[in-house]
């Protein structure tokens, strides 16, 4: 038996382990979303009533809404900036190529809450931005302290970095050799890239846009610190149900609805496109 | 050479994105390394808040403990997403496209997500209190994903004949994978685990829901940050992203010396431009 050993160790382990970290816990929030909590307790009366309270209330509608709002912007100013960033690197980084993009995942790998400390330093009444208006005479921007413009800001620095290396690594595998018959055959730079470029890396893009919308849709810390009064996100309410508040089913319920939300805008955004004319090469078949 | 505004356009847009992620980050450096730190220009340099940050016992504590979870969390996930990337690339055979949609589905799940549902499990239907241990294993899910993805990009290459041609001569699977595989792919290994430890060590959204009352440096300055900035942070930031910096500064020099390649092809790089 011992050539069946190797596939169970190598791919049975980690289903395994995923089934009972991942699979289940996300099965048992769904359950719990069915059920209510009651001053601190669970009772356990199965009922969708958290949902009717979500959909009911319009404190929570408006959150969702807002929450959509910015996970869209975000991750398409991210997209817009990280294309034109990426395709440079490949471009014209030359033998610095992985030094730059590496120099994009120092952010991205120093933590969340680090980062958010360094854009307060940046945003906040006394940052870097305020201070050098005041220094300089001017007013200091309002629309920057606390405000969901700082949300979006705060949003867009956090993940840039990720939207970028993956867009980097989408061109990394993409036949470069194709720019340079296009080029030889006439065409423009901007032709070449709204002909080859583009359409031959969609996939990559996608999964860039996937991995930023989705954290955006559940932020909780950017804007908990950068957002002002309006500017409670559908994630940081969730937060709230399982600390301040104490009511686990209502934020139970709330997670599904994030969840379900960032699995639909998958589904989506993959259906929409041709994933084999988009360079999608698959896996391990090289 | 002729005037290409595409390429200025492009470089210019490079080094634009360059300032926006640096420039907190250097305004955080000069304001912990300053006596004025609301606005160190010019910085009076002073090392008071440094060394007010390095004596806190608090900090010293988390620092222990958020070590211990980046090491164990990085040890596990990388040991678990090799074994997955060669189960997949070998012997998933049709089922390929299933298994890995299991295994890099926690990427399309949002982190807080992931600490939410996991605190369910085990603190509501298992009745387990939250330590170290349920935050590794937590993290370890998400960790796992992105192990998986470096170790793909290195193994995606990898030449399996080798591992058959051992085995034709006679060796065991196991003798097999520590002789040929495995000093192949140490590059891979050791890149994954390197970014799923600095990841581990500055998760926050995942761990503040498992990790009961156990401090460690992201919680501790979650803590601190809610009664405001304190030039302390700003020196926390700084010291976190002079590590970083360093751990990926030792990886390029590695890279460009031909040591170990990280999943990078150099004969990729493109021929003329």
């Amino acid at each position: 038996m011992r050539t069946r050993l190797a596939p169970w160790l190598t791919l049975g382990v980690p289903t395994v382990f995923l089934v009972a970290l991942f699979v289940l816990p996300l099965l048992s929030m769904l359950v719990l979303s069915v059920w209510r909590t009651e001053n601190y307790h669970i009772v356990q009366d199965w009922n969708l009533r958290n949902y009717w309270v979500l959909a009911t209330d319009g404190a929570y509608a408006t959150f969702l809404l807002r929450s959509i709002a910015m996970a869209t912007a975000v991750s398409v100013i991210c997209t817009a900036i990280a294309w034109p960033v990426a395709y440079g690197i490949t471009l014209y980084g030359g033998r610095y190529k992985l030094l730059l993009t590496l120099g994009f995942a120092v952010p991205f790998l120093t933590g969340e809450v680090l980062r958010v400390i360094a854009l307060q330093g940046l945003l906040g009444p006394v940052g870097l931005v305020n201070g050098v208006l005041m220094s300089l005479g001017a007013a200091p921007l309002r629309a920057i302290m606390y405000t969901n413009v700082a949300s979006a800001i705060g949003l867009v620095y956090l993940y840039l970095p990720i939207v970028v290396t993956v867009i980097y690594l989408s061109l990394l595998n993409f036949d470069q050799r194709l720019l340079d018959a296009a080029k030889i055959f006439g065409a423009s730079p901007a032709r070449a890239f709204f002909e080859i470029a583009w359409p031959l890396n969609l996939f990559g893009t996608l999964i860039g846009f996937a991995l930023c919308f989705i954290p955006c849709l559940s932020a909780t810390l950017a804007p908990r610190f950068l957002g002002g009064p309006n500017g409670t996100l559908y994630g940081m309410a969730m937060a709230q149900q399982f600390g301040e508040s104490g009511t686990w089913a209502l934020g139970a319920a709330m997670g599904v609805v994030l969840f379900a939300l960032s699995i639909a805008a998958v589904f989506v955004a993959f259906r929409t496109v041709d994933l084999r004319r988009t360079g999608f090469t698959g896996f391990g078949r090289g | 050479m002729r005037f290409r505004p595409g390429k200025i356009a492009l470089i210019a847009a490079v080094v634009v994105s360059y300032l926006f992620l640096y420039l907190p980050i250097v305004h955080i450096g000069l304001a912990s390394l300053s006596r004025n730190s609301s606005f160190p220009y010019p910085p009076h340099w002073s090392f008071a808040t440094m060394s007010r940050l390095l004596g806190n016992s608090l900090y010293q504590t988390a620092l222990g403990n958020s070590l211990l979870l980046g090491v164990l969390v990085a040890t596990l996930s990388t040991a678990l997403a090799g074994a997955a990337t060669i189960g997949l690339m070998r012997h998933a055979g049709r089922k390929t496209t299933l298994f890995l949609a299991l295994f890099i589905a926690p990427l399309f799940v949002a982190e807080v997500l992931l600490g939410i549902s996991s605190l369910i499990f085990s603190g509501l239907f298992l009745g387990l209190q939250g330590n170290l241990g349920s935050a590794v294993l937590a993290n370890v899910v998400h960790c796992f994903s992105y192990a998986l993805l470096i170790m793909a990009t290195q193994l995606y290459r990898y030449d399996w004949r080798l591992d058959d041609a051992a085995m034709v001569f006679g060796a065991t699977p196991a003798r097999t994978f520590f002789e040929v595989t495995l000093p192949l792919i140490w590059p891979g290994l050791l890149g994954a685990f390197i970014v799923t430890f600095i990841m581990a060590f500055n998760n926050l959204e995942i761990s503040f829901y498992l990790l009961g009352a156990t401090p460690t440096l992201p919680s501790v300055a979650w803590g601190a940050l809610r009664y405001g900035v304190k030039p302390e942070l700003y020196a926390l930031a700084t010291c976190v992203n002079l590590v970083v910096l360093c751990v990926l500064a030792v990886m390029f020099v590695l890279m460009r010396t031909g040591l170990a390649t990280f999943g990078h092809r150099p004969e990729r790089e493109r021929a003329a431009v």
